[in-house]
């Protein structure tokens, strides 16, 4: 088997198995429950109180999941030193890298899919339509989440703090949904020297905008097939430079 | 197979931390260079400190070099030929406490390029050779001391290595498993396997070592052959302590 699979699976197992991880989708699950009341407020808007507040929790959870994973995994491998028994094994550290996020990336896909299946079951008891929509709006979400995770495992690896790269995750997540809005202020309101600097640092945050799919469920016009390709594409890339980043910090790192 | 199994040449290893922009140095090991044969069990002595570990580091290319070059079986140290051929046993070895023993073998089996077909054989029958057959499926957390040995034991001999780098190995065990320890390491190195021990215990390096290196302050400062100590109990830790004893003091 490939090591790259045998690290992501051991990951996803780790991960199932944390308490945190079985609390946080239990809470997950508590919370859609009790979003029913939150509906029953809403009157004629019912199904979309209660559409738009359970992908946003369960994008939220999913963040939390991913990210703290992405910034304790490796960190607590190091301070733990398991990381030196699997170092010393014919394992070259991008490998290691990529299965250990990988395998976080499909825990949190697990995870996402298990507060789905409960959101999409309150929903369907509550007479919402079926919509192939709502499973782009998971993929969005899992995208989006692909992109902090392998930021965070990056910032963890470079402060070697977890709760810097918790806090700077937390601000790139919500700069990172107007990163449209970023770059059109820093070309418009911005002159002088600090203009290009301002510019470069919008265009640095990931353009979360770009896979917020979920904003489509309910509307008439989907997404154009270009426009999620495009979304994907994009993710793949952010995800790949902040990997190849934190590999390039974990390559000179001595044990 | 190679004749030398691993060779440090003129090996230099320093630390530097730097703390609010000012930057300590500190020597690991010095001017390092010392060659073990095939087949052949090496002791590595030394006080706290004196740099036994960052040797077994440098070996296993956790640690990198400031000087010098390791090369284990004829392959740079660090590169994945070099680490398919070695075995290594941390000191206090840490394993995922939610995992039981054979779960853990698999893992590491697996990443050892082990074929899926003989692992579940070749995992039992290396547990039955550190002892912990029984406890194969119990949880890690539970487990003692001397039992996480045992498991690091079985993670550096699963994959059959041909050269076995052991951190303090009979740290945490009783007499009886110390022994059985002993019966172990002579049965690997009768299949040829080479052996670096690292140990505050010159009795086990005495009773097993073909050839014993003291190091102090991350100096190699004598070699000494199981000749020179054979035939006399105690031999060898009077020549360890009349040989650090200057640099204890110093």
């Amino acid at each position: 088997m490939n090591p790259i699979l045998i690290l992501a699976a051991h990951t996803c197992r780790e991960q199932l198995r944390n308490r945190s991880f079985q609390v946080a989708i239990l809470f997950a699950g508590v919370i859609l429950y009790m979003s029913l009341l939150l509906g029953a407020l809403a009157a004629e808007q019912e199904t979309r109180v209660l559409l738009d507040f359970g992908l946003g929790l369960s994008e939220l959870l999913a963040l939390a999941l991913a990210v703290f994973g992405a910034a304790t995994t490796v960190l607590k491998e190091i301070e733990t030193k398991t990381i030196y028994l699997i170092l010393t094994r014919p394992v070259p550290r991008f490998v290691y890298l990529l299965g250990r996020y990988c395998g976080l990336v499909l825990s949190t896909a697990a995870g996402l899919l298990a507060m789905a299946a409960v959101h999409l079951a309150l929903l369907l008891v509550k007479g919402w339509a079926w919509q192939a929509s709502y499973l782009l709006a998971l993929t969005g979400i899992l995208l989006k989440v692909a992109i902090a995770a392998a930021l965070a495992s990056f910032v963890a690896l470079a402060t070697t703090s977890v709760l810097s790269a918790l806090t700077m995750i937390g601000i790139v997540w919500t700069l990172g949904h107007f990163a449209p809005e970023l770059s059109f202020l820093a070309r418009q309101s911005m002159k002088g020297p600090a203009a290009p600097i301002l510019l470069a640092a919008a265009q640095l945050l990931p353009n979360l905008q770009l896979l917020n799919f979920r904003e489509t469920i309910g509307t008439p016009a989907a997404p154009p097939l270009r426009a999620v390709l495009f979304g994907a594409a994009y993710a793949a890339a952010y995800s790949s430079i902040c990997l190849a980043l934190a590999y390039s910090w974990l390559r000179r790192k001595e044990f | 197979m190679p004749e030398t199994a691993l060779s440090f040449v003129g090996v230099t290893k320093t630390y530097s931390r730097s703390h609010l922009g000012r930057t300590t140095t500190t020597r690991g090991v010095e001017e390092l260079s010392l060659e073990l044969a095939s087949g052949e069990i090496f002791g590595l002595l030394g006080l706290n400190g004196s740099g036994k570990t960052t040797t077994l580091k440098l070996a296993l290319g956790l640690l990198r070099p400031s000087k010098g070059e390791v090369s284990v079986l004829g392959h740079p140290s660090g590169t994945a030929k070099a680490l398919a051929s070695m075995g290594y046993l941390p000191e206090l070895p840490y394993f995922y406490p939610y995992l039981a023993p054979r779960e853990v073998l698999t893992l590491y089996g697996r990443l050892s390029a082990l074929p899926a077909s003989s692992l579940p054989g070749k995992i039992d029958t290396t547990l039955e050779a550190v002892g912990l057959s029984r406890a194969a499926d119990r949880r890690m957390a539970e487990f003692s001391k001397g039992m996480l040995q045992r498991v690091g034991l079985a993670q550096a001999i699963l994959h059959d290595p041909t050269l076995l780098l052991l951190d303090e190995p009979v740290s945490g065990l009783d007499p009886l498993a110390i022994a059985e320890f002993r019966e172990l390491l002579a049965t690997l190195n009768a299949k040829g396997k080479t052996l670096v021990l690292s140990s505050h215990s010159i009795s086990e390096v005495e009773k097993i070592c073909h050839r014993a290196g003291i190091l102090a302050d991350g100096k190699l400062v004598r070699v000494i052959s199981q000749t020179e100590w054979s035939g006399e109990p105690g031999r060898l830790e009077k020549l360890f302590v009349e040989t650090v004893r200057p640099f204890a003091n110093a």
